[in-house]
């Protein structure tokens, strides 16, 4: 990597309700272009620290930088005008109900980024077309099918212009036949440069992909490394194990 | 003679008069109680615990009120602090509150109805809390409390008869004046009933094509 400044640093992010602690102390740092994929069990903490990185769920101690400033005040303004930096895509789409593929697109670039109704309808577009969905831009959500609502949702966060996006298991909702159409999308903007954090089961997909594996257990980083070294060579037992148990199930198909 | 006392000219234009009042108390009334009602329902979502609070304090007492004396306290009470509103004035802000306390409760379902995932993707998109509602939650919870709201603005019309009771005198109030004149009770209560009752019909007719009108696909699911 050329940048010596990573796009993206976060240093020990903590997050505990009562007594349960459900992230410990995990740190990251992400350079431009860079592929970090989170594995785990469920219930390990990937989703917790995937909306700790954008504040849908304060932590409770941790720091971030974002191109090499760091996010003091996560209020108002500054937390919003950083949100748009980070885009995100959740499990369940979570599209707008109410408004067709092409609204779903167009509102946050006319609501948030303040651009002319013209201006951002031509932008939704052209997001639309990139994801294979420009002739279903006047469908409203529950007329589209899970991955066609996932391509939408990728659609619209890429209109924001993000500097990096987080996906929190992307493909996780949807029927077989339907993740690769996901999984091709994904695969088209990693070889277009942009830097992503996923969490995600598909391990054939990610280690195809990622720069670095990291295994998340309990809410802990248990281990970090790149995706031929975690598979292959783990040092802990239990990475071994869940990788081993892991490629059984999802290695294949990510083709 | 006896058959046609109801298309006598000064009864006609006694209750056209009548019917005009109601028009008019009802409208207003019925504006004011969807906007009371989207901005008390709100809060009562979004808000802070001390917002939430008040809101519901609000809502506790409007609604566990009866409206008759709700009434009279703005119309004789409020006098004894040196305000006097017109009897007009007094039955809206009564009918507007009363039904604003209602109304907020059906929105206040309709908003919790908006799936929680939409609001993080909005949030994550970088939508202010203020954004989000207006133009995320707001248009999916008008249309799932429109329903609710409709019989609530079908039950004011007829509570909107309660406005003679502080000297408002509306359809309602003229039927009385009528029936005591000439002692027909049984035909001019029976003529001002079905009057009310095709307000009524009118008003579930809009409703109805209104909620045509916003329909979109998917939301017949959550009823």
């Amino acid at each position: 990597m050329t940048d010596t400044i990573p796009i993206l640093r976060i240093e020990h992010m903590t997050k505990w309700y009562g007594d349960k602690e459900v992230l410990k102390d995990a740190s990251l740092s992400l350079n431009k272009g860079e592929l970090k994929v989170l594995i785990g069990p469920s219930g390990g903490g990937k989703s917790t620290f995937l909306q700790c990185i954008n504040f849908l769920i304060k932590p409770n101690r941790g720091r971030i930088w974002l191109d090499g400033r760091e996010i003091l005040r996560a209020k108002g303004k500054e937390l919003y005008d950083y949100r748009q930096k980070v885009g995100m895509i959740f499990q369940d789409f979570n599209l707008f109900d109410h408004l067709t593929a092409l609204h779903n697109v167009q509102i946050g670039l006319v609501r948030v980024k303040g651009l002319s109704r013209t201006e951002a309808k031509e932008r939704a577009v052209l997001e639309l077309d990139r994801v294979g969905l420009k002739s279903y831009m006047n469908q409203y959500p529950a007329e589209l099918s899970g991955g066609q609502k996932q391509r939408v949702s990728i659609a619209r966060a890429l209109a924001m212009d993000p500097e990096i996006m987080l996906l929190d298991e992307p493909t996780s909702a949807l029927d077989p036949e339907l993740i690769s159409e996901v999984l091709d999308v994904i695969r088209a903007l990693r070889s277009n440069g942009m830097t992503m954090i996923m969490s995600t089961h598909h391990i054939g997909f990610a280690s195809e992909l990622a720069d670095e594996l990291i295994f998340l257990e309990d809410g802990s980083i248990v281990e970090t490394g790149p995706p031929e070294k975690i598979l292959y060579r783990a040092e802990c037992a239990r990475t071994r194990e869940f990788c081993s148990k892991i490629t059984e199930m999802y290695g294949n198909s990510s083709s | 003679m006896r058959e046609l006392f109801f298309f006598q000219p000064d009864v006609v234009s006694a209750l056209m008069k009548g019917l005009w009042v109601s028009v008019q108390l009802i409208a207003p009334s019925a504006v004011f109680g969807v906007i009371i009602g989207f901005t008390i329902g709100a809060l009562r979502v979004y808000g802070n615990a001390f917002i939430k609070a008040v809101a519901n304090g609000y809502v506790l007492i409007f609604r566990g009120f009866p409206l008759v004396v709700q009434l009279f306290i703005w119309y004789f009470g409020l006098p004894y602090i040196g305000i006097y509103l017109p009897p007009f004035v007094a039955a809206v802000l009564g009918f507007s509150l009363c039904s604003g306390a209602y109304q907020s409760e059906y929105v206040r379902g309709a908003f919790l109805s908006v799936k929680t995932g939409q609001t993080m993707a909005a949030r994550a998109l970088g939508f202010s809390n203020i954004k989000m509602i207006l133009f995320v939650t707001l248009p999916q919870a008008f249309r799932r409390a429109l329903p609710g709201c409709g019989n609530e603005i079908i039950y004011l019309i007829k509570y909107s008869s309660l406005a003679y009771m502080i000297t408002c005198i509306e359809l309602t109030g003229q039927g009385k004046i009528i029936a005591s004149d000439s002692f027909r009770y049984t035909e001019t209560f029976m003529v001002i009933g079905a009057v009310y009752l095709v307000l009524t019909s009118a008003a579930a007719w809009l409703l109805r094509r209104l909620e045509d009108r916003l329909h979109i696909p998917g939301f017949e699911q959550y009823g």
